[in-house]
């Protein structure tokens, strides 16, 4: 399987494990997308990218420690920025009723196998 | 005085975070990420750099964007409530004068502020000046001048010609 192969079954499988999501990209740290399921992918993959530059920066500046993640709540629901490995960007976008817990959970495992991949 | 709200702008590799490494007498936020795009360097910015000085008695407020335009929208976050504008351009690097020039046009239209053209690396002939940069993007000379983003005493000389701008007239641009 190519390394892309591998990621499309990635993604495929974290959008079983979480049904829910409304749209899934994975992007370069420089905000390019590498594997998504959005029409809207370049321009979120690049936002991703920003939110987890400034989320780590953030996190550092104010002594929160090593950065979870970066989450954006508007009232119809959520844009949730992971980091995978150095090198890699996972972001999801929820509906405002799904389960936060679950996709942290769920997010943080496919983000390590995605960082292996990547 | 106000502070001053200054946005740093300009293509990738152009010397912006540098600049603002360079010039601030504060800790500088800056905002670089490991780059996937052979751009001639390892790490670009994704979202800001940030820095400040104090420059005859005036406290600036340096505010760096990233360069590539698919970071548009923080080209936009950025340059809200901006007062002057600093727009880089690689001296040795000709082909990045147009897409410069397109920047600089888009950030203008956004926020129409006094600015300056800096052009970096003057320090490393072959290099193309200020006066030849000033005729090529169609910009009266004053508003280029040639730096050295990496020696304090020649990367301040923009913001003392912003400065200059700024106060001379209260037209903006
Ligand atoms: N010698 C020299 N090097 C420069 C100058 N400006 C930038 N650089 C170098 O060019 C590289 C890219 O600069 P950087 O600040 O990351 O560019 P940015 O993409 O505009 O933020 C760095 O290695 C800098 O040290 C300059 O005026 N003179
Ligand atoms: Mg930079």
């Amino acid at each position: 399987m190519t390394k892309q192969d591998q990621l499309q079954q990635i993604l495929r499988e974290l959008k079983q494990a979480l049904p829910e999501l409304r749209s899934v990209v994975v992007a370069s740290t420089d905000g390019l997308p590498i594997v998504h399921d959005s029409a809207d992918a370049p321009r979120v993959a690049a936002m991703a990218a920003t939110a987890l530059g400034l989320g780590k920066r953030i996190s550092q500046t104010t002594e929160l420690g090593a950065l979870e993640e970066t989450i954006v709540r508007g009232n119809q629901g959520y844009f949730v920025v992971y980091a995978a490995g150095e090198k890699g960007v996972l972001a999801l976008a929820a509906p405002s009723g799904a389960n936060l817990g679950l996709i942290h959970l769920e997010a943080r495992e496919f983000a390590t196998r995605l960082a292996q991949v990547l | 005085m106000e502070p001053i709200k200054i946005v740093v702008s300009g293509p990738v590799g152009a010397g912006k975070s540098t600049f603002i490494r360079t010039l601030s007498e504060t800790e500088i936020v800056d905002t670089d990420a490991r780059s996937s795009e052979a751009i001639g360097k390892a790490l670009t910015t994704v979202a800001m750099d940030y820095g400040t000085l104090r420059l005859d008695g005036q406290l600036l407020y340096l505010f760096g964007t990233p360069g590539q335009e698919r970071f548009d929208f923080m080209w936009d976050v950025l340059t809200q409530g901006a007062l002057g504008m600093v727009l880089l351009v690689r001296g040795d690097k000709p082909e990045g004068f147009p897409q410069a020039r397109r920047q600089l046009d888009y950030l203008l239209s956004q926020q129409p502020v006094p600015y300056v053209v800096g052009v970096t690396r003057q320090d490393r002939p072959p290099v193309w000046g200020p006066e030849e940069v000033a005729l090529y993007m169609g910009q009266p000379p004053e508003r280029v001048v040639g730096l050295n983003a990496t020696d304090p005493g020649s990367a301040v000389t923009p913001l003392l010609r912003l400065l200059e701008l700024m106060l001379g007239a209260d037209a903006p641009s």
